[in-house]
Parts: C-alpha cells; structure tokens; sequence
C-alpha cells in the first residue's frame, strides 16, 4: 500500500467517521439531557478554575487580587519554586506523609475489616465505634488531637511521665522531629475507617462456597486468604489505595489547623505550602505555578484511577 | 465443618491452635484499635465536662472531680454572645448542608441513570471527566473560584458554598448510583413501559424506589461533606454571621485558645449530627458500597 491510497484511505475513514458520530449525538441528544446539570455544574466549576490557574501561572500579581495589573513573567514562577529549598523540604514532607498515611490507614482498615468479617457478639457496635472518626469533622479531630498532645497538659505526656519514661511531658507537636510523625497518627485515625469500609463491601463479594471449597482441599487460613480472599479484592485495594493516597496527598485541615505547618515547616505538605503562598502572602502567580506541577502529579495518579475503574468495566464488556 | 474435621482427625488439634491464633490475634488487634479510635473521643468528653481551671493541671485529673455541663450551658446559651454564635454557626452548617444535598441527589440522580442506561458517544469520557473531580485538591480551585464567586456576585454568601460542594459530592454520588442502577434489570423497566409507562414513569416508579439505598448513601455523603467542610468555607465567608461551624469555632478558639472544655464540647457537638446520621443509616452506606461501586 503506497502512502498516498493510506492517507486517502484515512481521509475517507475520516469523513465517514464524523458525520457517523455527529448523526449519533443528535440521535441520542435527549439522553445528555440527564448528564447536563452534572456536566454544566462541573464545567463552571472545574474547568475554569483549571485554565484561570493555568493562565494564572505565568504571570506575577500584585497582592490584593488586582488581576489586571498582572505581569507576564513566562517560566520564572517555575524556576524559583525548583530551584528553592523550601520546595525540596515540602515535597519529602508530603511523600513521608502519603506514604505512610495511605499505607498504614489501608493495613489498619483491611486487618480490621478482616477481623469484624466474622460475626459475633457486639460487632455491629464494634463497627460503628471504628467508623466514628471517619464521620467527624476533620478540625473537630484536629483540635482534640491538639488538645491530646498539648505540650503542658496533654494526656499523653502525662501518661508518660506517670508510667517514669519521661521527666517531663515531650513537645509532639512543637519538634521538628515529632510533629510530622504525630500528625500522621491524626491523619491515620481519621482515615482507616474509610479503607475498613470500602473492604468490608469487598469482603462480602468473596463467594464463600469458593472459602469453603480451599477449606475442604485443605488450605490454611493464611492460604485461604492469600490465594481465595485477596486476588478477589484486588480490584477494591487499587480503587481505596488510590483513593487514600490522593486524599492523604491533598489533606490540609490536620495540618494547618494543628500547626500551620510549623515549626519551621517540618510539617508543611504541598496542600498548606499552596495555600500559605496564595492567601498568606499573596504570591498568587509562584501558587499557580505550584497547583499546576501538583495538576500534572495528580493527572498521573488519575490516569491509574481511571485505569483501574475501567478494569472494572471492561470485564462487563460495556466499556 | 464438621465434614473437615470427621475427614481429618489428625493434625487437627494443630489446626486448631492455628486457627486459634488467628482469631486471638484478631480479637487483640480488635482491641488495640478500639482503644486508639475510642480514647481520643473519650478524652474529649472527660474533658469537655472540666472545668477551664480542672483541665489545666498537672498531672490531670483523669476523671473529673467536679463534672460541670459549664461549657455545654455557655455554648447553647441564646442569651449570651458565645452561645449566639455557636448557634447560628450551627443554623448556617444546617442550611448549606441541607441545601447541598437535596441539590447533590436532584442532579446525581439523572446523570447516574444516564451513565447507566444510555450509550451516547463521549459517554465514557464524560463519566471519567466526572469521576476524576475526586482527584483535585480544593487548593487548586480556590483562587480562581474566588475569583469567580467575586465576579458572579457569591463573595460572602452560602450559595457560593453550596455551588462548590455540589462538586465533590458528585463524583462519588454517580459513581455509587451507576452501580446501582447497573444492577437493576432493564426489563423491570420494559415491562413498565410496555404496560403503558413513559420512560420518566418508569424511571420515577421503578427504578428510583429499587435504588433508594443508593440515593440515602449519596445523601449522607453529600451532608457529611458539606458539613465538615472546612477550607472553601474558610475563604469565601469573612462575615461572622454566616460562618459555619467548622470554621466558627476554628475563629472563635483563636481568640480564646485556652478554653479547652469549651473547645471539646463544641467539638462534640459539631460531631453528634453526622455521627447520629451516619449511625442511623450506616447499613445504607455499606450496602450501597457493595452494590454500586465495589461489585461489577
């Protein structure tokens, strides 16, 4: 086939192809009459802030918010943030913080969602006990937390100090050393209930005459989980790993309300880094700049989300 | 089980003790996170209950000497300036939140089905645009929806709130509602329809009643979110009587950061209409997850 029948080939594929399209559009135009008010909602609200910020990005603004008196400024937003320290520290903050929220809230939440599988006396009061901190608001949880680790009378120091394994009640929250592992215990609290949940719906689409068939042919419980209870739940893992994981990427309230970032940013995550650049001190240009290097990171987990959702759908063949 | 055990008498004490192990484990881990959820909240209640002078001490009193419902009394209070914000601050969360989720369920609703029922080109690519709000930090959207709130004239009222939450209560709404609907038969529908049903009859008779789980699930979602909001509500409301909760208490507490009974029995409060709610209808939620997003 020469090059020429191939592009004539793809031309006329072409035009077959779009008026096709177009005819099915106005053939289904009553059926984007339900999806309208999603779609219309979501384009005001998403769409535009992505390209303003986009826009946003490559240009310096005086504070206030007077967008007219914007300067363009290309890529020089982009090169200060590589280029300063502070960024560096706040990236290995927000990896330490994803990493080991995402992967302690999924250990925690599966083991317990595995743990409450089997029934028993209490375990619907149990269950709801554990989804508790999940419900409540995040700056509530913030400020009891707080309040936990407060530096003079927060009850774990004085349990520590009780117990002689400390003179005096340690500062958690206030060291550098302390605070960002303190605060992924917080965050931890707050989010394993989500993965108990999300594998507790999983747990109950394992059938169970496959368990009791590895039971016959003599699997242990180990075997039985590994090789019968996991590659079913392989599927919800990936979908509530990614799901923990850009939620822990995008936290802000545990944070910023527990220490502002501080002290001397050994707690800022990208999220407050941001936040503090725009409104603390009106740097509106540098935070665009940063929201969209954190757009392209997130646009890569996406793709791993979409990927995974539609892994779903495509064993139905509809997709 | 008892066809196991008849059939494999021996090792099957070893069994046993393995299992055993497990279950033992289970119930110690069990054990360890209901202490690590429960004291915290628990904390929270004993102190809540102290007063200002009883919580700061050292070592602290771990049960209160002289239980006083003080801070409860001041914050409920209409009479005085505290118990007035704290009560309109709640009022406010009550309207954004209740506003947010009847609007949540009015557009999931057909948007789900859509995804469900339909096949029209670009379906897919609009279900994943959706899908992918839940991917966005609210950081990212907040200057330019500022920007645009000021523009449209929202600045400082509750529909500016309410407009955003709508968002990101979507995405996770028509994903859980599509999977419901994936799951109820077409045919229940065209049984109707040829029974003389329009396709919104059937749709408003048949399948909305089959998938009110999913719509109670999409709801709670909705009100717990909207409720517990935090930093669009930080920066878009700068008037004190339209603050909600979350960021009323935060701006209050500033001012008086050691009233810590105070701020635990606000805490508490601010918690009790979600945790009730999602108590009550919990079963809704785990159901809805199996059905709608985790089982295909």
């Amino acid at each position: 086939m020469t090059i020429v029948s191939g592009k004539a080939e793809a031309r006329r594929r072409l035009q077959s192809a779009r008026p096709d399209v177009l005819r099915k559009m106005w053939e289904h135009r009553a059926d984007y009459a339900y999806v309208l008010p999603a779609i219309a909602v979501m384009l005001v609200v998403i769409a535009y802030p992505i390209y303003y910020t986009i826009e946003l990005s490559f240009f310096n603004t005086p504070p206030g918010l007077q967008l007219r008196d914007k300067i363009f400024v290309g890529l020089n937003n982009y090169t200060a943030i590589l280029t300063s320290p502070v960024f560096w520290q706040v990236t290995l903050n927000t990896l330490i913080w994803t990493a080991a929220s995402t992967f302690i809230s999924f250990v925690l939440g599966f083991a317990a969602a595995l743990a409450l599988h089997r029934d028993f006396f209490g375990r619907g009061a149990l269950r709801a006990i554990l989804i508790i901190p999940w419900v409540i608001s995040a700056v509530a949880a913030s400020y009891i937390w707080k309040w936990i680790y407060h530096s003079d009378f927060g009850i774990i120091g004085a349990v520590l100090v009780e117990l002689g394994w400390a003179s005096r009640p340690p500062n958690f929250i206030d060291s550098v050393s302390t605070v960002l592992p303190s605060l992924i215990v917080v965050n931890i609290w707050r989010e394993f209930p989500f993965a108990m949940i999300m594998m507790t719906a999983g747990l109950q689409t394992v059938p169970e005459q496959l368990l009791r068939a590895a039971k016959v042919d003599g699997a242990n419980a180990w075997q039985r989980f590994w090789h019968v209870t996991f590659p079913h739940l392989r599927n919800v893992s990936t979908v509530t790993i990614l799901l923990l994981a850009v939620a822990n990427f995008n936290s802000f309230i545990i944070p910023w309300i527990m220490t502002g970032g501080g002290p001397s940013n050994a707690s800022h995550i990208w999220i407050t880094h941001i936040y503090e650049l725009a409104f603390g001190r009106q740097r509106w240009g540098v935070a665009s700049a940063y929201s969209v290097l954190l757009f392209i990171i997130l646009m890569t987990l996406g793709y791993f989300y979409v990927r995974a959702l539609s892994g779903n759908e495509r064993k139905d063949g509809d997709a | 089980m008892s066809t196991v055990s008849e059939t494999a008498p021996r090792g099957q004490s070893a069994r046993r003790m393995r299992i055993d192990g497990w279950r033992w484990g289970g119930r110690a881990f069990l054990v360890f996170m209901l202490l690590y959820t429960a004291l915290p909240m628990i904390w929270m209640l004993l102190t809540s209950i102290k007063s200002g002078f009883a919580a700061m001490q050292f070592p602290p009193q771990w049960w209160p000497d002289q239980p006083t419902l003080a801070s409860y009394q001041k914050l409920l209070d209409p009479q005085n300036s505290v118990g007035q914000d704290f009560l309109r601050f709640f009022w406010n969360s009550l309207i954004v939140s209740t506003a947010t989720t009847i609007l949540s369920v009015i557009v999931a609703v057909p948007a789900a089905y859509a995804f469900s029922r339909f096949t029209f080109p670009g379906r897919n690519f609009l279900f994943f645009a959706v899908l992918l709000r839940n991917m966005f930090p609210a950081v990212i959207f907040l200057v330019p929806l500022f920007i645009l709130m000021r523009a449209i004239g929202l600045v400082n009222t509750h529909g500016s709130l309410v407009l955003t939450y709508l968002t990101f209560g979507l995405p996770l709404a028509i994903w859980l509602l599509k999977g419901f609907y994936d799951n109820i038969p077409v045919q229940l529908e065209q049984a109707a329809r040829i029974d003389g049903a329009t396709r919104f009859q059937a749709f408003v008779l048949i399948v909305m009643p089959l998938s009110a789980p999913g719509i109670i699930a999409t709801a709670i979602y909705s009100f717990i979110g909207a409720w517990n909001e935090y930093i669009y509500a930080y920066t878009f409301l700068s008037k004190n009587e339209q603050l909600t909760l979350p960021v009323g208490i935060q701006r209050f507490f500033s001012e008086n950061s050691t009233d810590f009974p105070g701020l635990m029995a606000a805490s508490f409060m601010m918690s009790v209409p979600v945790v009730v709610l999602f108590l009550l209808l919990q079963r809704y939620f785990v159901r809805a997850l199996t059905e709608g997003a985790v089982k295909h």
